[in-house]
């Protein structure tokens, strides 16, 4: 039995498949780069989207041996994430369930990378911390529902990096980029720390580091500040909502859980707490199809699939509104 | 009496000790290893002291809050009196519904003089809540702050929404319409319904909420 998997919410179109046991046989995916100094803009990446859908599907198929006939199910991510992306994946995933007819399965991004960390770390019941360009957000899973017990309350940790580049005319994801500079700090600059409960606030902290930039201090010695300052706030936020729902697992899963820093600092948090702290495996930090099959997958043995009439793109879909039947809690 | 670690938090260790004669909380934040040395001083610093003078502040607003002993920034430790009771996250899984709506409802009237007072707490939750035979005490003030924007308002609002909502999914809209009927009778039915607004603008502020 295997599902095929769509992304498209955001830079990334993937396609992945996987088997019901959890077997990622294909993860394939193009990225759009935006120019420096400017962020995705949604119109040119559905249109990379575009271009690229046919080859990656076809792909994806082929490096798992198998036919679109033979799939148990297509999976596409329906939202959260930019409309005109969103609509590249479903149009494409709706054109596959009616003309191979086969079941059609929605699927919540966010989950995506939720589950695709338990998959690949092993985690049972995580405290989530979820890190990405359109997230961060603490989560913990009672009731059928992943339950929020923080967030950001502005811009996320990932669109705080993007939107300090935009300005230092570095392309987007920035992440890596700003990590590397980091290497080359040689001073700590004190900057806004705003942690409202479990809740964090990033756009203080974004117009104090350029504010920082433009009255002369070093670019390196910014980046370090606002990362060490940006990371830390989420340690802290993270802490209390360990502390809070007595979790025992911190799953750390999205692009953002890439950073080396942000790893180690939940490490410490998990430490002091004697719980363990599960770092998504590379590569599925980014964005990925395969994280949308396997989720599909989980969906479908629960019966979840929708009519190509119905499945329409979710932009702004909540975390927190998706009824998940498969887990257990 | 040697002092007895009674509660873990995540910010601070809550020990049980003897002060004066009287059995006391100490209350000691503790260096987070995460955090750069000068960057966690400096933190736990500012935040001891800002939760005595809050402490202080919020009792002379008449709601009730331990009575604040001793205080030592060097050592990020406060001293205060012994509140012997369960939060009111325990306590609200005990109670009966008429009970729990009570508590709620109170919970309401305490944080509307706080903030008709001028103070908001900055980290409502319902385990901020103690209640000591049915009384209930205020605590954690480390992230409270002078306030008079509806904005820092609405996210004290906020927060205990989210903590009702996370905890007590099933009974949350119960909990929280009790809080409200509290609230408003503090700070009158305009004011009220201003700052429910304003927490449904920053909830929606967060990048994913879909309207309708």
């Amino acid at each position: 039995m295997h599902c095929l998997g769509i992304e498209s919410t955001a830079h990334t179109f993937g396609a992945g498949v996987v088997t019901e046991k959890g077997e990622i046989l294909s993860d394939v995916r193009d990225v759009y780069v935006s120019a420096p100094g400017t962020g995705i803009h949604p119109r040119e990446a559905a249109e990379h989207h575009s271009e690229v859908a046919a080859q990656i599907i076809t792909s994806a198929l082929n490096q798992a041996g198998i036919t679109a006939s033979n799939l148990a199910g297509v999976a596409v991510a329906l939202g959260p994430g930019l409309g005109p992306c969103l609509r590249v994946g479903a149009t494409v995933a709706r054109s596959l369930a009616a003309y191979f007819d086969i079941p059609l399965v929605p699927v919540n991004h966010a989950i995506g990378h939720i589950e695709i960390g338990t998959l690949t770390t092993g985690a049972k019941d995580p405290l989530v911390v979820l890190v990405s360009g359109g997230h961060t957000a603490i989560a913990a899973f009672s009731g059928r529902r992943w339950r929020i017990f923080g967030e950001t309350e502005d811009i996320t940790l990932g669109n705080l990096y993007d939107m300090f580049a935009r300005e230092i005319n570095l392309p987007s994801p920035a992440g890596p980029e700003i990590e590397r500079l980091t290497q080359k700090a040689r001073e700590f600059i004190s900057l806004p720390y705003v942690v409202k409960g479990n809740d964090v606030s990033y756009s203080g902290l974004l117009t104090a580091s350029l504010s920082k930039l433009k009255s002369g201090a070093r670019l390196e010695d910014v980046c370090y500040s606002m990362q060490e300052v940006s990371c830390s706030m989420l340690a802290e936020a993270v802490e209390r909502s360990l502390a809070y729902t007595g979790k025992k697992e911190i799953l750390l899963t999205g692009g953002v859980a890439a950073n080396k820093s942000l790893q180690s600092k939940l490490e410490e948090v998990a430490k002091m707490h004697d719980a363990v702290c599960h770092v998504v495996k590379s590569p599925f930090t980014g964005d990925n199809g395969a994280q949308i099959a396997w989720t599909g997958m989980l969906a479908l043995r629960a019966g979840l699939v929708t009519s190509v009439d119905e499945a329409r793109v979710r932009p702004r879909w909540r975390l927190e509104d998706v009824d998940i039947p498969w887990r257990a809690g | 009496m040697q002092p007895l670690l009674i509660y873990k938090g995540a910010e601070a260790e809550i020990y049980l000790e003897t002060w004066q004669g009287e059995s006391a909380i100490k209350k000691k934040r503790i260096p987070k290893p995460y955090r750069l040395k000068e960057l966690d001083e400096s933190i736990r610093r500012t935040r001891t002291s800002h939760e005595a003078t809050m402490m202080h502040e919020v009792r002379r607003l008449g709601v009730p809050v331990p009575c604040l002993q001793h205080i030592d920034p060097d050592s990020s430790t406060i001293i205060m009196d012994y509140v012997n009771g369960p939060t009111l996250k325990v306590e609200l899984n005990t109670l009966s519904a008429p009970g729990r709506r009570g508590r709620c409802k109170t919970l309401g009237e305490m944080l509307g003089q706080m903030h008709e007072g001028g103070i908001v707490h900055g980290d409502m939750t319902i385990s901020n809540v103690l209640s000591e035979d049915g009384k209930l005490f205020m605590i954690d003030f480390g992230l409270g702050d002078f306030s008079r924007e509806v904005e820092d308002k609405g996210v004290d609002l906020l927060l205990l929404n989210r903590a009702m909502k996370s905890t007590h999914y099933t009974i949350h809209a119960e909990l929280f319409k009790a809080f409200l009927k509290g609230y408003a009778r503090s700070v009158g039915r305009k004011t009220g319904i201003e700052t429910l607004e304003k927490m449904k603008e920053i909830e929606r502020r967060g990048r994913y909420f879909e309207r309708g």
